[in-house]
């Protein structure tokens, strides 16, 4: 049964769930990272995982029926891959504008990641 | 040469000092980890039986004797010792002889309270030669102490004869948490499963001693039959992995236990995964070099019937040729099928939610119909392995964990739900649920749809138990020792609160220091507002005889959050307003007072009004950042339709502050309510309800009909002259503003004041 699991830093993983234990440290089998940007998705097979459990965020199982229909569309890894830099550059560009426009008028707001690994 | 007396600068010398506690240190972890345990390289045994595994898979010789196996295991003791300890016992946590030796709290005696399926499991242990159970020294490692689990769920499971001791009903006595050897994380019955994986896997075993835990108290005729034994899930088990190069011979008493305790469950022959391995070798015992797994698992077509399986067991020699071993019949199928015994097996689900616990139990039917239907067909033991082996074969990693895993680490996250008070702990899960409860049973109710199963997890709620910290005492010492911990904290600090003199302070610190007090005082109140609205839930849950005092305990609190807010000032005919303004000028404040209005009696809340009422403009101003005012006006409506007339009278006074002296050109506490969205809300409020009550109460006094009347000449009048633009944009207007007005006012200026106050609906 194949499982999907997020992680505290945006990684989705997966793979077929084969152990837990009480602190949801889980070990994956045949794992497959999905990165997804806007529509397309990209697989990347990694193998077996173990995963440290502070660092899940969600796990669910996947129905094996509706995993085939998405209105996702796969691409190759050196696509995905690609998108994903771009969109990070994006991302990362519009942040300094906004931070830079909170400094001008004189807040800062503490950038969430770093908040979260102290 | 010890450390310290080499100086840095003699490199030589301290690298030699260094050498020689690394000897010392290579010493014992060559114990531990290294060649004193097994001198096979764990690398080789991986990989063989990784090869192993391949084979398996696609060899088809399930009764095959294992000669060519054999030899591919190469080292079966490591597999041995790993299997061992996954022997799957008891329900550990609850297992009456784990809690007992967990209370006592001595260092486990052989021989003694201890249970020995802790030690068995979690120990791995060097046996030379005939070296018995008898002389093994106590462990310590395994000194650990559970918390008390009031769970009851395997209580049938139990095995009676096992119970030592009667079972403690009380948690601990000591007052501090156990102290756990192993921490709790670490799976019961592979205890060691976490560390072993490494030693295992390492070249050398654990060299760590274990009491052969006997619970053999009883000669072997009294204890129950192997065929019992083998059916108790919960019977301990003495597992103990034993490096190859041992040649272990256990009493036949030993070997019973370990047997008797084994729970098998039937391997496919096909099937050599490491932990399959584990619960067939574990059963063997004695991981004697020539114990062949492959040979125990070519017994698993054979179903030798459990009697006799001991039998021939107890029969065989010290150095049981392998072809001999039987395999223990399993109790708890694999699959349940393969057994006509009560199965074991049956997972304990309860805890998991209702929803997938459907689901589960629907995957369990169907697999089990599969291979129903594909034993029928053959109806031997080679139709069952093959249907084993089909879906193996469709994933051979299925199932690393067992059950019993699983089980363990959802009992363990149960166990984290319980509460004494879920309604304190897990306020917002609960009342969700309810209220979905509530909706389902509505719409059950109108229609007859089919019930949607929307129960909920249920979390295990556990009686509280008082426990009275008892400190802990050693005989025969004087006085008691001091120790702190999480049941019993101590007190580290001594806080005093110093209140400073009044000469010493700045005005600054007075001010500030007010203002402290007043949020104080708003916190207070806002703790006995919280209890008086709870006090609902508790009137419906306590018993007939608690309800007059619960009454009676909720109103003398909402005395005092009226006492709060206005300052308590007993003395004083008329409390100033000053502490109630104070409350006010706070956020917090504010929707305290719009909370506490419904639960006031009807004069206390006109009081509370009016002193509104008197201070708008100076709220107002207060409230130009929060902007909360609004909030009240809800509260204050409900007020306002208890409110007789003089009252409603004197608050339009207090309200447009009229009438005032001829002197002053402009009502300034009029403009300035005007101004305001709430100010102009509330007065419209104010004077809605004093149309109502005019028009509607035909035996009002004259007098305050006379002074009403007044008033209202003069607020349409100031109302006239205000410019339009200057007025606020109220919340709502009531209707009757018109005929209101209209008593008053000519036709004209009906006109003039229904366009400025957009009195008519339609204009905006």
């Amino acid at each position: 049964e194949k499982h999907l699991v997020l992680l505290r830093d945006g990684r989705t993983l997966i793979g077929y769930l084969r152990s837990i234990d009480q602190f949801a440290n889980l070990v994956l089998h045949q794992t497959v990272e999905r990165i997804h940007v806007g529509k397309k998705y990209g697989d990347i097979p990694r193998g077996i995982f173990v995963v440290r459990g502070e660092n899940v965020v969600l796990l669910g199982e996947i129905d094996l029926e509706k995993e085939s229909d998405t209105p996702l569309q796969q691409v190759s890894i050196k696509e995905i891959l690609e998108e994903q830099r771009v969109e990070q550059q994006a991302k990362q560009e519009s942040e300094k504008l906004k931070v830079q426009a909170l400094k001008e008028r004189g807040l800062s707001v503490p950038r969430a990641d770093t908040l979260d690994e102290y | 040469q010890s450390l310290e007396d080499c100086p840095l600068d003699e490199d030589e010398d301290a690298f030699q000092a260094l050498g020689e506690e690394d000897e010392d240190i290579d010493q014992f972890n060559d114990d531990t980890f290294g060649a004193g345990a097994v001198d096979d390289d764990w690398q080789e045994a991986h990989e063989r039986l990784a090869e192993l595994e391949d084979k398996a898979s696609s060899s088809r010789e399930p009764d095959g004797p294992v000669g060519n196996d054999g030899d591919v295991l190469g080292d079966p003791e490591d597999a041995l010792a790993e299997r061992l300890t996954r022997l799957v016992i008891d329900s550990e946590l609850e297992d009456p002889a784990i809690m007992q030796a967990v209370h006592t709290r001595d260092p486990p005696q052989p021989g003694g309270l201890n249970s020995s399926i802790w030690d068995s499991s979690a120990v791995l242990r060097r046996i030379r030669g005939p070296l018995l159970a008898q002389e093994m020294p106590s462990v310590s490692v395994l000194d650990y102490a559970l918390p008390q689990r009031p769970l009851q769920a395997r209580d049938e499971e139990r095995d009676p004869s096992e119970r030592a001791l009667p079972r403690r009903s009380s948690s601990p006595i000591i007052g501090s948490p156990p102290v756990r050897a192993i921490p709790i994380g670490t799976p019961p019955k592979q205890a060691a499963i976490p560390n072993f994986n490494q030693q295992i896997l390492c070249p050398k075993p654990v060299h760590i001693r274990a009491t052969m835990q006997q619970r053999y108290p009883t000669p072997y005729g009294e204890r129950m039959s192997p065929n019992q034994l083998c059916n108790v899930p919960n019977s301990s088990l003495l597992g103990h992995p034993f490096p190859h190069s041992v040649s272990p011979v256990l009493t036949h008493l030993q070997r019973a236990q370990l047997l008797g305790g084994a729970q098998v469950k039937l391997l496919p022959a096909g099937r050599m995964s490491p932990s399959q391995f584990a619960r067939v070798s574990g059963l063997v015992g004695s991981p004697l070099p020539s114990v062949n797994p492959k040979l125990l698992q070519g017994r698993v077509g054979q179903m030798m019937s459990p009697a006799g399986g001991f039998r021939a067991f107890f029969g065989a020699p010290p150095a049981p040729p392998p072809s001999q071993l039987p395999h223990p019949p399993g109790p708890g199928s694999h699959l349940q099928n393969l057994r006509p015994q009560p199965q074991m097996f049956r997972p304990d689900t309860t805890h998991l939610h209702p929803q997938h616990r459907r689901l589960l139990h629907q995957r369990q039917q169907q697999n089990r119909n599969q291979h129903r239907s594909l034993n029928g067909s053959g109806g031997d033991r080679g139709g069952h392995r093959s249907s084993h082996q089909e879906q193996i074969r469709k994933d051979p990693y299925a199932n690393l964990m067992l059950q019993r895993e699983k089980d363990w680490v959802s009992k363990i996250q149960m166990m984290q739900l319980q509460s004494t008070d879920p309604y304190l702990d897990d306020y917002y899960y609960q009342n969700y649920f309810q209220k979905l409860e509530k909706l389902a049973a509505a719409e059950e109710v109108h229609g007859d749809g089919p019930k949607k199963e929307r129960t909920k997890l249920i979390t295990p709620q556990v009686a509280k138990l008082e426990h009275t910290y008892k400190p802990v005492q050693f005989e025969g010492s004087l006085g008691k020792l001091t120790v702190s911990s999480v049941n019993n904290p101590r007190k580290m600090i001594d806080a005093v609160v110093t209140s400073r003199s009044e000469d010493d302070e700045t005005k600054e610190k007075q001010v500030r220091d007010k203002r402290r007090q007043t949020l104080v005082t708003i916190e207070k109140t806002y703790s006995l507002l919280l209890d008086v609205e709870d006090y609902e839930r508790r009137y419906l849950l306590s018993l007939e005889g608690e309800r007059p005092a619960l009454m009676g305990e909720r109103k003398q609190k909402i005395c005092d959050m009226y006492d709060n807010l206005r300052g308590k000032a007993p003395g004083q005919d008329r409390p100033s307003d000053d502490h109630f303004m104070q409350i006010m000028c706070i956020r917090k404040g504010k929707r305290l007072v719009a909370r506490i209005l419904p639960f006031l009696a009807p004069e206390q809340a006109a009081d509370v009004l009016m002193a509104t009422a008197r201070n708008l403009p100076f709220l107002i101003k207060k409230d130009a950042q929060d902007e909360v005012l609004p909030c009240l006006l809800r509260p204050f409506s409900h007020v306002l339709y208890h409110l007789p007339l003089g009252t409603v009278t004197s608050l339009v006074q207090q309200l447009t502050n009229l009438p005032q002296s001829a002197a002053a050109p402009t009502n300034l506490h009029l403009t300035a309510v005007l101004q305001n969205k709430f100010g102009l809300s509330l007065l419209y409020l104010v004077l809605s309800r004093g149309e109502e009550l005019q028009s509607s109460d035909t035996n009002t006094e004259l007098m305050q009909d006379n002074q009403w009347t007044e008033l209202m000449l003069m607020a349409t009048r100031e109302l006239l002259r205000i410019p339009q633009g200057a007025l606020a944009k109220p919340v709502s207007i009531p209707s009757n503003l018109i005929s209101l007005f209209s008593r008053y006012v000519d036709q004209q200026k009906l006109n003039l004041l229904e366009t400025k106050l957009h009195l008519v609906q339609g204009i905006r």
